[in-house]
């Protein structure tokens, strides 16, 4: 594992296969063109973090990815399959192996952190008994490290707390892919890293790869392999982080001249 | 040229604004339209939803018994207490049972039953699903394979379409009990009289269309307080509009259902 000056191990173990390729992607709302032709690829076992200030539509691009949002062209290529072309039931399968973290965590506030972690289990495990799914909730807990809240209501958690649930509960059907929006937005520095931390660490211990969406440099410094520029709808510019806090096009040096 | 729609003028009083106002209502209307025709295509398809469908009856039909219950016993004794003096002026007060009966089972039960549900349940799906939906919620039980539509929005209107039919017969049943306690205030009518009253002169053509009618209240009330809800934009500001406009147009809706039926028990020879 490559070991940077700041201690946190970044994934370095990354395929050749491409898991997520993305070509000529647009998508508009109304006059507004958010993405026009915006193109990646995403290795098995890399972290991609896609850059951009807020509007830009990197939200727009993973919401692309899983499926919420239909683009107007492109190719969305995830596992070999054709996101796109893939009907109602063939989609839900393959959500199954996309894990999606949300920006504001999204948990179910009507139920509690057990019921939430077990929700996508009960649709999609349906043979795993109780004493098995009991035990898989636990342990997604304890890689977050909050068994004691299982039966807390998500209202009862603080910020960080919610945060490492919606990990927990995006990470407990064992994806193969995992969608970051904004994970460190609203948090403080110390539990922005120490989610960047057990965001890495799940990573490491499950083989994800995965997209990060964010406008903070410190999570593309922390976790990234590649950093894409998303700047007017397209990927502007692509290199890793410090490839990138040396790049002299003025696109890219109004997010490191910000720091 | 750009029109101006400055604030001196109320919007109804502008042609533009009018016509625009014309086309939201027809496009809010093609959308429920379109929202009701997915319900229809989801409903009969797997996988079903029961113990999420066990979980809404629970809520939409146990937990409105005691607002029904209440609201039906006021509205029996109130009903009773207001007609008597009418009655008496015609020399007709023994018909007040057959009266309030008739009264109760054929239109102001299934009617005041829908509109507190519309209130009560209406408004509580709009509100529960607007939040969900502006908190990525749904969202997110799409993204983890889950089809919402199915189980939030097919449970929610299966549920309060079986349930309402039931607080219906629940709402006459108090109604006519109160009826009882309202005679009783000023005269003296034994229990059996008063049942023997009501129940020879009910026939099952007062009982059958209001039943049959309140399956659609039930109806109107969960696909409109699903279609606000899941339609809702604007953060907590849309929350609050997606629970009020449900309520709005959810008895607006059961009254025109209330019309239509009506004009068809008519033509059928039922009223």
């Amino acid at each position: 594992m490559e070991k940077p000056a700041h201690g946190i191990e970044r994934p370095l173990v990354i395929g050749e296969e491409v898991v997520v390729r993305i070509r000529g992607l647009k998508k508009a709302f109304g006059t507004n063109h958010v993405l026009r032709g915006f193109d990646m690829d995403l290795h098995q076992g890399e972290n991609v973090m896609v850059l951009g200030k807020s509007g830009s539509g990197k939200s727009v691009l993973i919401k692309c990815i899983i499926g919420l949002l239909e683009p107007d062209a492109g190719i969305v290529d995830v596992l070999g399959q054709d996101m796109l072309a893939l009907e109602h039931e063939a989609l839900d399968k393959m959500r199954v192996r996309i894990g999606f973290l949300f920006q504001s965590n999204a948990l179910y506030d009507s139920m509690t952190v057990r019921e939430n972690l077990e929700f996508p289990m009960r649709r999609h495990m349906v043979k795993m008994n109780t004493a098995e799914r009991q035990e898989r909730v636990m342990r997604a807990l304890a890689d977050v490290g909050l068994e004691h809240t299982v039966d807390l209501m998500p209202s009862e958690l603080s910020g960080g707390m919610r945060k490492r649930i919606g990990l927990a509960r995006t990470l407990i059907m064992r994806p193969e892919i995992v969608l970051y929006d904004e994970p460190t937005t609203g948090l403080d520095p110390i539990t922005s890293r120490e989610i960047v931390e057990l965001m890495l660490d799940l990573q490491r211990e499950y083989g994800t790869s995965s997209i990060l969406i964010s406008h903070d440099l410190n999570v593309a410094k922390l976790a990234a392999n590649q950093v894409i520029v998303l700047h007017e709808g397209t990927a502007h510019a692509q290199g890793t982080y410090e490839q990138l806090m040396h790049s002299t096009d003025p696109v890219v040096r109004r997010f490191f001249d910000s720091l | 040229m750009d029109v101006c729609f400055g604030p001196i003028w109320p919007g109804y009083l502008r042609p533009m604004a009018r016509s625009q106002t014309v086309r939201a209502f027809v496009e809010e209307v093609g959308d429920i339209a379109s929202f009701t025709g997915r319900f229809f295509r989801e409903v009969f398809r797997p996988r079903y939803e029961w113990a999420e469908l066990l979980r809404q009856s629970f809520i939409n039909g146990y937990r409105s018994l005691p607002l029904v219950a209440v609201t039906a016993f006021i509205m029996g004794l109130v009903l009773t207490v207001q007609s008597r003096p009418t009655l008496e002026r015609f020399g007709a007060e023994s018909m007040l049972p057959l009266m309030v009966a008739i009264s109760v089972v054929r239109e102001i039960g299934p009617v005041i039953t829908a509109l507190i549900c519309a209130g009560k349940i209406g408004s509580s799906i709009g509100a529960e699903l607007g939040s969900m939906k502006v908190t990525e919620q749904i969202d997110a039980m799409e993204v983890s394979g889950t089809n919402p539509f199915k189980y939030l929005v097919v449970t929610r209107v299966v549920s309060t379409t079986l349930m309402l039919p039931v607080l219906v017969v629940f709402a006459d049943a108090i109604a006519i009990y109160a009826s009882y306690i309202g005679v009783n205030i000023k005269g003296s009518v034994s229990w059996s009289l008063f049942h023997q009253q009501v129940f020879d002169s009910l026939v099952f053509a007062d009982f059958l269309p209001a039943f049959i009618k309140s399956f659609f209240f039930g109806f109107a009330i969960g696909i409109v307080g699903c279609y606000k809800g899941f339609n809702t934009k604007n953060g907590t500001e849309g929350v609050g509009q997606a629970s009020h406009s449900s309520v709005v147009v959810a008895s607006l809706v059961i009254f025109v259902i209330d019309l239509i039926a009506v004009q068809i028990t008519d033509i059928l020879g039922y009223n």
